[in-house]
């Protein structure tokens, strides 16, 4: 009877359990309710000390920062010295939506008397079109709650972000404005539309308020005097491209609303290409000395008055210049064939290479999108002979700057900038033209400012050793040249140790017969301009501007 | 052996939950501080920006104008001086060094 068997099985079971038992020594019986109750209490535990809670506390991290890039997010932008050049603020829209009015008798008499200055007539219009309609955007606080207070089911507030300008029309060609659906449409706001999304920080530019305002302030008295089309005036750091002010004038108040179709509202300092005159002769000259074909005494003898080149002729704006002239005589007195003749000394790609590496030919990398590109031309014997004294080649103002930046500040490149940057002092200058050149020029530049054959006299302004090179040139028609004038100055100051570079350009200014100069370089002064060249305007301006701003950098940035 | 290892993690555990009870409050500390910073910034943006047009060049040009005509004057830039200190010698020397073209 083998069924017996598994009796046997039963006791030996037992006994081998009852030894384990007695070898552990567990008080505790672990069987399958108990150890379920135990993973349960496990759980509960877990629950309790949250380590859940963390894993959920983690998601609701990260739902913080999608908000950070929620649409409705927009960092701040501010100078360099922390004052606010646009501002997100939440705002308020109020809103009637004509179906809900119970007694529109009524809800008429109480918005007259929270806004009395607004046309009623078209509001009663409006509340009879049933359409919803807004009736007040951005409202101040008080009448918020007022309006809030008629209890009217009617009226609907809009809670929204909005962007404040508080310099108003101050950086409106720099900052730029944005959409509706927060979307930068220029300027910065365009540029930097995905960082300010992001960043938590506000974002810092370069320029300074109080300068940009000082600029602009001369700008606008000085437009009504020379009666321009329009102007502008950049103030650069030679040294690493930081724009401290860029005005374009005429501008516009950024927090107002305004489709713009007129062209005179662009951003002259970057987008307006402009043929700048005898500014380049700077560019001509720092060529040849880079070349080692020139020196500043070299002599140029019997220069002609007149030059035939294809179907125009070029001469000499004041036939009182000496037919012998060196190099530095030939800047100083601004000639026109003299650059031609250290021009055909060159040859195109010596000269060519040349204004490529400062970057005047060749369309800007810099922070706004508004930047205009170079017309491209075909290099040739006339054209040569034209890039010399700056006619037959267009480049926007800000590229002049930065062409005056390399060639006084050592022969470093630099980028101009807008943004604020964490520079190294130095280890990452990239020199692209010799050390000596600048050494060469600057003294001449100051020349000009300082001496009585110079175009550039009153813009002498003591104590800050400015030097520069003036530039007049006709506008461009279909087929040839008007008669209305672009005036540039090109300044650098101190010219010992240059640190700045300002670009005054006057478009299309006209003669006046009122204003008074005030001689610089000797006692008296001159009622009416004389002449409508930039040695008459653009100069005067930027010495104006010079005398104003020059305290401010004199003390404020003096550690810079 | 057995009885050690599941006394360890009861006492991990119970240790676990009193140091995350602890944290949780510190983590609800911060989160108070955090918020009442958040409301204190956006005062202070607020301050600033009240500040920044108060203080504006247009605005302290019609305050000038309003209250100051007379008594704010232009900087010349030559009558500035640099005060200095030499051997115990107060020294006052010109803020710009005349060039030698002026």
């Amino acid at each position: 009877m083998s069924d017996n068997n598994p009796k046997i099985i039963l006791e030996k079971y037992e006994n081998k359990f009852s030894y384990r038992k007695s070898k552990t020594n567990l008080n505790i019986q672990f069987n399958r309710i108990a150890f379920i109750f135990f993973i349960f209490l496990m759980i509960s535990i877990i629950f309790s000390i949250q380590l859940l809670h963390l894993g959920a506390s983690k998601k609701t991290a990260n739902n913080k920062n999608s908000d950070i890039i929620n649409k409705n997010y927009r960092a701040d932008i501010i100078d360099r010295n922390g004052n606010y050049l646009a501002k997100t603020v939440s705002s308020i829209d109020i809103g009637i939506n004509p179906i809900e009015v119970i007694d529109k008798k009524k809800l008429l008499i109480n918005l007259q008397l929270i806004f009395p200055n607004k046309n009623f007539t078209k509001i009663k219009k409006r509340l009879n079109n049933r359409k919803f309609f807004y009736l007040e955007k951005k409202i101040s606080s008080e009448n918020y709650e007022k309006i809030m207070l008629l209890g009217d089911k009617s009226i609907k507030s809009e809670e929204k972000l909005t962007r404040i300008y508080p310099q108003k029309n101050l950086f409106s060609h720099i900052i730029g404005q944005i959409d509706d659906d927060n979307q930068g449409i220029s300027g910065i706001e365009k540029f930097f539309d995905k960082e300010l999304k992001l960043i938590t920080k506000p974002l810092s530019l370069t320029v300074d308020v109080d300068i940009q305002f000082l600029i602009r302030e001369e700008l606008v008295k000085f437009q009504s005097i020379f009666r321009s089309k329009g102007s502008t005036a950049i103030l650069m750091n030679v040294n690493n491209g930081e724009i401290i002010s860029m005005v374009s004038f005429p501008d516009f108040d950024l927090n107002k609303r305004e489709t713009m179709n007129d062209l005179n509202f662009i951003n002259r300092a970057t987008k307006g290409l402009y043929e700048l005159g005898s500014v380049f002769k700077t560019f001509t000259i720092a060529a040849g000395l880079e070349e080692g074909l020139i020196e500043t005494d070299t002599e140029f003898l019997n220069l002609e008055k007149k030059l035939k080149c294809g179907k125009s002729t070029i001469a000499e704006y004041d036939d009182k210049i000496s037919s012998n002239l060196t190099v530095e005589q030939i800047l100083i007195r601004s000639s026109n064939i003299g650059s031609v003749r250290i021009a055909q000394r060159l040859e195109i790609e010596k000269l060519k290479s040349f204004l490529d590496k400062i970057g005047v030919l060749k369309k800007i990398v810099f922070d706004i999108e508004e930047v205009g590109e170079p017309i491209s031309f075909q290099w040739g014997k006339c054209k040569l002979a034209t890039v010399s004294f700056g006619h037959g080649i267009t480049t926007t103002p800000l590229q002049l700057a930065k062409g005056y930046a390399i060639v006084t500040n050592g022969g470093f490149d630099i980028k101009p900038s807008l943004i604020k940057r964490n520079y190294d002092s130095g280890s990452n200058k990239k020199r692209i033209i010799k050390e000596g050149i600048s050494k060469k020029i600057n003294p001449i530049l100051r020349k000009i400012v300082t001496t009585k054959e110079g175009t550039a006299g009153l813009a002498n302004i003591k104590g800050y050793e400015v030097g520069g090179k003036t530039g007049t040139a006709q506008k461009t028609t279909i087929g040839g040249y008007s008669r209305a004038k672009v005036n540039t100055f090109a300044a650098i100051f101190p010219t010992s140790k240059p640190k700045y570079v300002m670009i005054v350009l006057l478009d299309e200014p006209k003669t006046s017969t009122d204003y008074i100069y005030e001689y610089k370089n000797k006692k008296g002064s001159y009622k009416g301009t004389p002449f409508n060249t930039a040695g008459w305007t653009s100069v005067e301006v930027a010495g104006k501007i010079i005398e104003k701003i020059g305290p401010i950098l004199a003390t404020k940035y003096i550690e810079n | 052996m057995k009885k050690i290892a599941l006394l360890i993690i009861f006492l991990l555990i119970l240790a676990t939950s009193l140091v995350k009870n602890s944290t949780k409050e510190i983590e609800d500390k911060i989160f108070v501080l955090n918020e009442s910073i958040r409301s204190l910034k956006i005062e202070l943006g607020n301050i600033t920006l009240e500040y920044n047009y108060l203080s504006s060049p247009d605005k302290l040009i019609q305050y000038q104008s309003q209250y100051f005509e007379n008594e704010l004057i232009k900087i010349d830039i030559m009558k500035i001086k640099e005060i200095s200190e030499k051997n115990n010698i107060i020294v006052l020397s010109d803020f710009v060094k005349k060039a030698n073209d002026e």
